[in-house]
């Protein structure tokens, strides 16, 4: 570990351990750097998460968590290091990337081409994941009047259509209420036992319970040893 | 379920379904849209009837209206940009969705200021009024796609609006600062269609180089943008779930 920036990749100890049985790596990210002008946010980073597990990255703030779901997904260039994903990647930003005068159907329409679906099948779809996440589906409001919550599951929804292989979650249940918080969990489960890699970004330490790993990131002035809390 | 992906309807659809949302978004702003063509219309009103420059003014002010469209619809779809391409999307086709969409409304407002002017005016080269306001539709796409890519944020991309078509409208077409401009050709034509020059030069060809550089520009910062940071492996794996 560096003195500036600490990280850890628990799939590392994984494999040290010689589990041959493993399902294969989904996510693959290796000696990850990051700066912003001069300061850098992540020094040396790796990270491997395997099919049907679910890994959460916490830290304080500044601490990279989001800069380092933003290099997996391919949204921010690395200054180092390199990233290698099996299969399609969803990516679910922090802040919901949304047309505010469009509504739930136009985005689905939208992103529907660009995973090689028809309209009609792009809405099937679409419509089917907003359904099982608890979205109003006949609600056809533009996305600036829905509620936070209703505007995080249509994000939500974006990326899960064309059945990602790895899904890259950044505090995904923003404004989701406890029952639907409750569900979403159900839905990582599910999720999980279907094959696929879930990173999530996270502040809250009750989520620790909920995953396979977590991995904290440290901000680099006061790097340490990366701590990887008790799985499952 | 992916049977329309490398197909002719599906590349259509790439391009096509980008531009359907952008009109969407574009006429559900009708305060700005109506802002936006009043105001160059109020420049011609300003003028008109008592200045010869009342058409070279209002054609050119037309840049504020289209261009300014064409960056607002840049910086809007710039968050969900990366993560349409993310879905699949590439850059250029969003691109090309937009500008056929931008082009149309373009086209539309010229359509309405040469109506508007020939009757206004009563210019005897109605012709190359028309050509004339086409052009500016033509140039001021590309114009505030690419500033609207360049840019960080509106209030830089309004400026520089304000700062390229303010200058423009102030120069003579004679003047070398204003062939430097990307209007230039516009005016040109438009001085033309007034009398006021006697004959029309390379405008057209001057304009749509402008236009296609200004559109090379666009796609150039659009593609620095996309997510490329990742190596994707096409393979789809056999996964097991939990061991």
């Amino acid at each position: 570990m560096g003195p500036a920036m600490s990280s850890v990749s628990a799939a590392h100890a994984a494999v040290a351990r010689g589990r041959l049985d493993e399902p294969a790596p989904l996510l693959t990210a290796e000696g990850i750097v990051k700066s912003f002008g001069r300061r850098r946010v992540l020094d040396d980073v790796s990270l491997t998460v395997r099919a049907g597990e679910v890994v959460a990255i916490v830290g304080e703030n500044g601490a990279g968590k989001s800069t380092l779901l933003r290099v997996c997904a391919g949204v921010e260039r690395a200054d180092a290091g390199q990233v290698r994903a099996e299969g399609r990647v969803g990516y679910c930003p922090q802040a919901p990337g949304l047309f505010d005068l469009l509504n739930a159907d136009e985005h689905l329409a939208l992103f529907a081409p660009a995973l090689g679906l028809s309209r009609d099948q792009g809405l099937r779809a679409g419509r089917a994941l907003l359904d099982e996440l608890g979205f109003p589906v006949r609600d056809h409001s533009r996305s600036r009047a829905l509620s936070g919550g209703s505007r995080q599951k249509l994000n939500l929804a974006l990326a899960l259509m064309g059945e990602p292989c790895v899904l890259l979650l950044d505090e995904p249940y923003q404004g989701f209420d406890h029952g639907t918080y409750v569900s979403f969990w159900e839905h990582v489960s599910r999720w999980r036992a279907e094959g696929m890699a879930i990173v999530i970004v996270t502040h809250l330490l009750t989520d620790a319970a909920l995953v396979d790993r977590v991995v904290e990131l440290a901000i680099p002035r006061e790097a340490g040893p990366v701590a990887e809390r008790g799985p499952r | 379920m992916t049977a329309r992906r490398g197909t002719a309807a599906g590349r259509w659809a790439r391009i096509l379904v980008p531009a359907e949302m952008t009109g969407r978004e574009l006429v559900r702003r009708r305060l700005a849209l109506g802002l936006l063509t009043a105001l160059p219309l109020a420049f011609y009103g300003a003028l008109s009837g008592h200045s010869d420059r009342a058409e070279v003014t209002g054609g050119i002010a037309m840049a504020f209206s289209i261009a300014g469209a064409s960056i607002f619809c840049a910086l809007t779809a710039r968050p969900v940009d990366q993560r349409l391409e993310l879905a699949g999307y590439r850059p250029h086709e969003l691109l090309l969705g937009r500008l056929l969409l931008l082009e149309l409304f373009g086209l539309v407002v010229a359509g309405l200021f040469s109506v508007v002017m020939a009757l206004g005016s009563g210019s005897a080269h109605a012709g190359a009024l028309a050509a004339g306001l086409v052009l500016v539709a033509v140039t001021s796409v590309p114009f505030g796609l690419a500033v609207g890519a360049l840019v960080p944020n509106e209030l830089e991309g309004v400026l520089i609006l304000i700062g390229v078509v303010g200058v423009q409208l102030t120069l003579d077409s004679t003047q070398i600062v204003a062939k430097l401009l990307p209007f230039w050709g516009s005016q040109r034509l438009l001085d033309y269609a007034s009398g006021d020059v006697g004959s029309i030069g390379p405008a057209v060809v001057v304009d749509l180089g402008y236009a296609l550089a200004l559109l090379a520009a666009g796609a150039y910062a659009g593609r620095r943008r996309a997510p490329r940071g990742r190596m994707v492996s096409r393979r789809r794996p056999v996964t097991t779930g939990r061991d």
